[in-house]
């Protein structure tokens, strides 16, 4: 596989919205260990795979794994750190256009080598397929 | 654009745009269960940062009190 291009350690990989939000589809990627219920589980312990999430799903049928912060808002309501409901309701209100049919999210993991050289571009490959006019990220 | 509860170590990443909502913690990065007005509120807050001006690497702190 090409190696990726580095970036310097000084670059910040700005690219400028030229749309109108209203115009805009949204995609939502999270590092919280978020899947979709009758997906895989991710490995607790460490993962360094990503699961892909259909625009049309709602929140009640996700579920988080990661011990690694509080669960109890995302017990409760997992649009505490997968907002995907939110962002549906923006886009009846029409100050988004609308989601991505796939939003993708990854689970804990420490081996950062592999989530640098491997997940991460995975993703970004994932989400170009997407074709977003901009990405949403969000943690635990 | 990133929303992050890590300001810190999300500015070391070089987020190109990336909104902090202050005091909010891992796992209530969007706040409270159920808060559809607050958790939006944020998520507009993030959408402004396409529209507004650049602060590339920056980290946008707000607070949602």
């Amino acid at each position: 596989m090409e190696k990726p291009l580095e970036l310097s350690r000084y670059c910040v990989p700005f690219t400028p919205f030229k749309k109108r939000l209203e115009d805009a589809l949204l995609c939502l990627v999270s590092t919280a260990g978020v899947r979709k219920k009758d997906d895989r589980p991710f490995v607790l312990e460490g993962d360094t795979s990503f699961r892909t999430i259909g625009g049309e799903t709602v929140a009640e049928d996700l579920a988080v794994d990661d011990t690694h912060y509080d669960h109890g808002c995302i017990d409760k309501d997992v649009n505490c750190v997968f907002p995907i409901d939110r962002l549906r309701s923006l886009a009846r209100e029409q100050r988004i256009a609308g989601l991505t049919e796939q939003h993708f999210a990854m689970g804990f993991s420490q081996n950062l080598k592999e989530v640098r050289d491997t997940t991460v571009p995975q993703i970004a490959r994932a989400v170009a397929g997407a074709r977003p006019d901009a990405v949403l990220l969000t943690g635990g | 654009m990133l929303i992050t509860v890590e300001p810190e170590e999300s500015a070391q990443a070089r987020p190109p745009r990336a909104l902090y909502p202050k005091g909010f913690i891992a796992g209530h990065s969007l706040g409270r269960p159920g808060d559809e007005a607050l958790q939006k509120w944020i998520i507009l807050d993030a959408l402004a940062l396409l529209t507004a001006g650049p602060r590339p690497g920056e980290v946008i702190a707000r607070d949602y009190a």
